[in-house]
């Protein structure tokens, strides 16, 4: 909308970027908030002052502290480093794949850039910055409380890195099965114009809109009896279902199906039947067409439906918690641990520290993919 | 497309479907018309428990269920009770007779019905405020400046990817006590302002989360769908002298009609289930929802009893209310489907 | 500096294990416990696994978990963590052992006080208790001229006094989030009345005088606390203490140690913790007793029973205590109580003496009851005779459907 009939009068500008300037503080406030409460001490953190919160005089008496020289070291660095990712980044990343895997490397170099990040970030500068306060003199005192204990107790003491696997492995599961059984039934459902298609689809939507704590109660006894209830069918190689990630993976898979056929469903019917039926004439079967002809087409469709994917294993409470036990347990049911009936205040800093850590991978999926969820809703799901 | 490569095409994902989502629903189904029961006898137990330095021991007549001697597990009896947890739910009783007194707040006093109009209330009055704020996000994102158009996306969808135990979580703690928001509303106002003390403060708080955590996600869709506005059209508009408000209401509005639905339907579903509010804000003393209902029913207490057939029931008229509420968005898909046909 | 920090918090770390005397013997046996996740099953299970072989799940949700996990077979773990109210469903499924023959063997070191018996068979081993009693500002009192409060009526003249002094922000900090919480509160206050929760024949007894004394305290308590009492848990009370905004509150004994937290209290040294106050004046104190301790599963080899019963013994004894002195009020032999603990051991030794919570079906019904019901009346939905007749109604639907009644 460049074109010069559709110039907007300045006062509609001024609204409307005000208004993305309010939403975008209304979004981001709450998340800035606990990121900054996770790297005070539990008496700032919890502090009736934004002030106090925010500048954390109790943090600072306790010996962590920030000094100007740091702060604006470090802001700087930290400008860098987001630039460099923005503009470095995806040049590199373009260079080194190899052709067709290009998400694969856009994920390697993601992972790579966030570690080589919190190493430089925690690891180099604090000892550089260290050696510098000493010979800053007014500069060089603290003026900021700021502790990164939290980040070390809920990292290492509780030794979050096993949930962090945890969490993974269960996520990457439910992303592969859930987008390779949904891509087949959304391309099958999206070629056939049968009625038994149309109450599949009705009968997966009722499916989605139902309460899942009923569902996952219900699984529970199974669960936990499942090798007395499979011995007489598989003998005594008959698994306990409970705590295992793959059971958990398909109860996951499964709860999110409904949306999945239906967004590739929809995304499916926007790529002309003409292409696949064209295959067939020269001879293809249904899979062959679907293999040569759709599938490297579909990726637009496939990398935001996974994304939703993602975001349901990867954020899943109610299934993790009861269906895992304390070795296999995922990072939201650990973290929500900390606040069961027995907790501290230090308990819930730390707690604060560990959403904030796991939020991080997110804001690095979402930056990646950024463009493709776009892309992909655009080619999609705008059909309805 | 043949039966037989449909099945093979869609087998796997319907397999999957009924072991995990139907089969459990058939079972909740048939037992929310039983009661299954210990079989229970009294028996007198001595129980001696520690004080700090000696221990207290009390005889009481205590009611404890039989254990089978051969399998070793409780006998139970299953009855058929028709609609008995039904009435349980629903206390219709009540009801009427709350009715008859013309006292209709008694109504909202029985748990079931307090959860459902809380329950709808949430789903219609957040659904035209996602839409709305989705759709004025996007035409705002796709008013602004290439360059910003990025990261504004990126901090818009913030919101929707956060883990909503956390996000719920992080505004809990900004309004609760001396948050520091109740803190920033009270230097406003001049009052004393507790935001978890009564109840429409909570549900505001709940709606504005929901509203903030679901916006996104309406706004990335539009955003997508305004990506595909035929430009012709509005330039004819344009030529016609329509109005900016009447380009919007008569050329992008209808263009994105499905995709209104699309969310509408979507929002539908996960409003009517709302769960995470009421355990994020801890509002059971003032609202409740029907998940949260049947959730309560089905968590053990610390003796281990859990009202199956209650929760059972209550699910089974949570899904009765589903389908009550989509019948109407799909009727349009059924039209489509009809017409559309291959 | 950061680098210092880090090395002196793993040396830290370091003296906190090695303080632990290492396990006098090996473990053969894989074995699995389930427990909750306080602080004590923390210190508990850490010195268990010093002896190999031991895998500790510290869960949450242990209360839905158990008793599925104890019935089947093999039960998935060996060793249980249960309180007196969530021993109840173990014992009623027959999923748990009795003990007598291993506390024989290996349980030189017990006193008899820790030995749970139902029936003359022991079924448990407790390793802690828990109550209430009343944690108070001692500075406050004291500028104030306040003698420290024995019954809730001189508590709540205290209450008078201070808020009519403006030095806190809410005289009584409560513990009545909605559910368990407040039912919790109930359950303390209505026995201190003279009440009883049921009658013979299963009905519960609430509906009565009592009833309606406990909920007038409960009532009256809500005139001097935080109006948004009705989302306050135990953390965001002590939480509320640590800062300064509370003076007095009838608080679990376990959450003491956390107002000596310099990291995290702005009142270190000024609290101070005395018996949980009387309902009534030359009653037992307004409060129940809980214990918590250890069972074995029924469902497992005789072998591993004897290994995990060993195994705990080892977890519990006097040099794990002697190096968590303060997580919990520890009934093993060693232990010494310290000033924060006080109150609650006047507590436990006040004559009459406060009831144990009841570990019964009926008492898991009652209290859901309890929680789903009181909300109304606080909130001041309903009157206090319609609340109680609520919980009566609320309870018979559910021990009906439970076969108790």
């Amino acid at each position: 909308m460049s074109s010069k009939a559709t110039a907007q009068p300045l006062s509609l500008k001024i609204a409307s970027g005000a208004f993305l300037a309010f939403w975008c503080l209304l979004a981001a406030f709450p998340i800035v908030w606990i990121a900054i409460m996770s790297f005070k001490s539990p008496r700032d953190a919890f502090a009736a002052s934004a002030w106090d919160v925010i500048v954390g005089p109790a943090t600072r008496a306790a010996g962590n502290g920030l000094s100007v020289l740091d702060i604006v070291l470090g802001l700087a660095f930290l400008f860098f480093a987001l630039r460099w990712a923005f503009s470095g980044l995806p040049k590199l990343v373009e260079q080194y794949s190899p052709p067709g895997f290009i998400v694969l490397g856009w994920l390697v170099g993601a992972a790579a850039y966030a570690l080589v990040f919190l190493l430089v970030f925690f690891g180099v500068l604090p000892l550089v910055f260290g050696a510098l306060n000493s010979i800053a003199g007014p500069l060089g005192t603290p003026v900021l409380g700021l502790t990164t204990e939290h980040y070390v107790a809920v990292w290492g003491e509780n030794q979050f890195y096993r949930n962090f696997l945890n969490s993974m492995l269960v996520t990457a599961g439910v992303v592969t099965i859930s987008l390779t059984v949904g891509t087949l039934a959304g391309y099958g459902l999206a070629r056939s114009g049968s009625n038994l298609a149309f109450w599949l689809l009705i009968l997966a939507l009722i499916f989605r809109a139902l309460p899942h704590s009923v569902l996952v109660a219900g699984y529970l006894p199974w669960f936990i009896n499942s090798a007395e209830i499979l011995r007489p069918i598989f003998g005594n190689l008959s698994p306990t279902l409970y705590g295992q990630p793959w059971a958990v993976i398909a109860v996951l898979v499964s709860i999110n199906q409904p949306f999945t056929i239906w967004m590739l469903r929809s995304f499916f019917q926007n790529i002309p039947a003409e292409l696949d039926e064209a295959a067939r004439v020269d001879g293809c079967s249904h899979f062959q067409a679907f293999r040569r002809v759709i599938m490297p087409v579909m990726w637009p469709g496939v990398i935001t439906t996974g994304l939703f994917s993602f975001l349901l294993g990867y954020n899943d409470f109610l299934v993790t918690s009861l269906l895992l036990d304390a070795q296999n347990q995922t990072m939201v049911p650990a973290i929500a641990g900390y606040f069961n009936r027995e907790t501290t205040t230090t308990d819930q800093v730390e707690a604060v520290a560990a959403a904030v850590s796991i939020t991080a991978p997110l804001f690095l999926l979402v930056m990646v993919f950024q463009r493709q969820i776009v892309s992909g809703l655009t080619a999609g799901a705008v059909k309805g | 497309m043949k039966f037989k490569t449909f099945a093979a095409f869609v087998g796997p994902s319907v397999f999957m479907m009924l072991l995990f989502i139907a089969a459990p629903l058939i079972s909740v189904f048939l037992q929310s018309f039983q009661i299954t029961q210990p079989v229970m006898q009294q028996i007198e137990v001595e129980t001696c428990t520690p004080g700090f330095l000696t221990q207290t021991c009390t005889t009481e007549l205590k009611t404890v269920p039989i254990i089978d001697d051969v399998t070793g597990k409780t006998q139970t009896t299953t009855e058929w009770v028709g609609l008995q947890s039904y009435r349980n739910v629903l206390q219709m009783d009540k009801v009427w007779e709350a009715i008859g007194a013309g006292s209709w707040g008694d109504i909202l006093q029985i748990d079931f019905w307090k959860a459902l109009r809380f329950t709808l209330s949430f789903t219609l009055l957040t659904l035209p405020l996602v839409i709305g704020v989705g759709l004025m996000i996007a035409l705002a994102v796709n008013n602004a400046s290439k360059s910003v158009r990025g990261p504004v996306i990126f901090v818009s969808l913030l919101p929707f990817i956060i883990t909503p135990v956390i996000g719920s979580l992080s505004i809990y703690w900004l309004f609760v006590g001396d948050g520091i928001l109740t803190v920033m509303l009270e230097r406003w106002t001049g009052q004393d302002i507790a935001m978890f003390a009564q109840s429409w403060t909570i549900e505001l708080l709940m709606y504005f989360y929901r509203v903030w955590h679901v916006a996104p996600f309406a706004f990335v869709i539009f955003y997508a769908g305004l990506q595909t506005v035929n430009m012709d059209t509005l330039e004819s508009a344009i030529i016609d002298g329509a109005s900016r408000f009447e380009r919007l209401r008569y050329v992008i509005v209808p263009h994105l009609m499905p995709l209104i639905i699309f969310i509408a339907l979507i929002h539908l579903m996960d409003c009517y289930r709302v769960f995470e509010e009421i355990v994020g804000f801890r509002s059971q003393a003032h609202v409740i929802s029907l998940q949260w209902l049947t959730y309560d029913f089905l968590v053990p207490d610390d003796a281990g009893n859990r009202a199956v057939s209650r929760a059972s029931a209550s699910a089974m008229l949570t899904m009765i209310g589903i389908v009550l509420l989509l019948i109407l968005p799909l009727r349009r898909t059924w039209r489509d489907h009809k017409g559309g046909a291959h | 500096m950061y680098l210092k920090k880090l090395a002196l918090a793993g040396a830290v770390s370091l003296m906190g294990t090695s303080a632990f005397a290492a396990c006098s013997y090996e473990n053969t046996v894989p074995l699995k416990s389930l427990t909750a996740g306080f602080e004590a099953w923390k210190a508990v299970t850490d010195a268990m696994a010093e002896c190999g072989n031991f895998q500790a799940e510290l869960d949450q949700e242990f209360r839905t978990k158990q008793p599925a996990a104890f019935e089947a077979n093999p039960s998935l773990y060996h060793i249980g963590g249960v309180s007196n109210g969530t021993i109840t469903p173990l014992l009623n499924a027959g999923t748990i052992r009795p003990l007598d023959d291993l506390v024989a063997k290996y349980g030189q070191n017990l006193t008899p006080n820790q030995l749970i018996k139902i029936d003359g068979k022991t079924m448990a081993i407790a390793m802690m208790v828990n109550t209430q009693h009343l944690m108070y500002r001692e500075d406050i009192l004291n500028d104030l001229g306040i003698e420290v409060p024995t019954t809730w009526d001189e508590v709540f003249a205290a209450a008078e006094q201070i808020q009519a002094a403006g030095v806190v922000d809410y005289a009584i900090g409560s513990t009545m989030k909605s559910g368990w919480n407040v039912a919790q509160e109930f359950v303390n206050m209505y026995p201190g009345f003279g009440g009883v929760f049921f009658n013979d024949d299963n009905t519960t007894a609430v509906n009565s005088e009592a009833g309606l004394n406990a909920l007038a305290a409960m009532q009256r308590t809500l005139e001097y606390t935080d109006p948004e009492v009705l989302v306050s848990d135990s953390t965001y009370v002590q939480q509320q203490f640590q800062q300064g905004k509370i003076a007095m509150s009838n608080l679990w004994a376990s959450r003491g140690g956390a107002m000596e937290d310099a990291a995290e209290s702005s009142v270190v040294g000024k609290v101070k913790m005395a018996a949980a106050p009387r309902a009534v004046e030359g009653g037992a104190p307004a409060t129940t007793l809980w214990w918590d301790g250890i069972v074995i599963a029924t469902n497992i080899t005789d072998e591993e029973a004897d290994a995990a019963f060993r195994l705990a013994m080892e977890g519990m004894d006097e040099d794990m205590v002697t190096a968590n002195n303060e997580a919990a009020i520890w009934l093993v032999q060693g232990y010494v109580p310290g000033p924060l603990a006080q109150g609650a051991i006047d507590t436990a030794l006040a004559s009459p003496t406060a009831p144990p919570y009841p570990s019964t079906t009926q008492m898991g019904l009652l209290h859901t009851a309890l929680g789903n019901e009181l909300p109304a009346f606080l909130t001041g939905e309903r009157d206090a005779a319609a609340t109680l007749e609520a919980i009566e109604e609320s309870y018979t639907t559910s021990a009906k459907e439970a076969g108790v009644l």
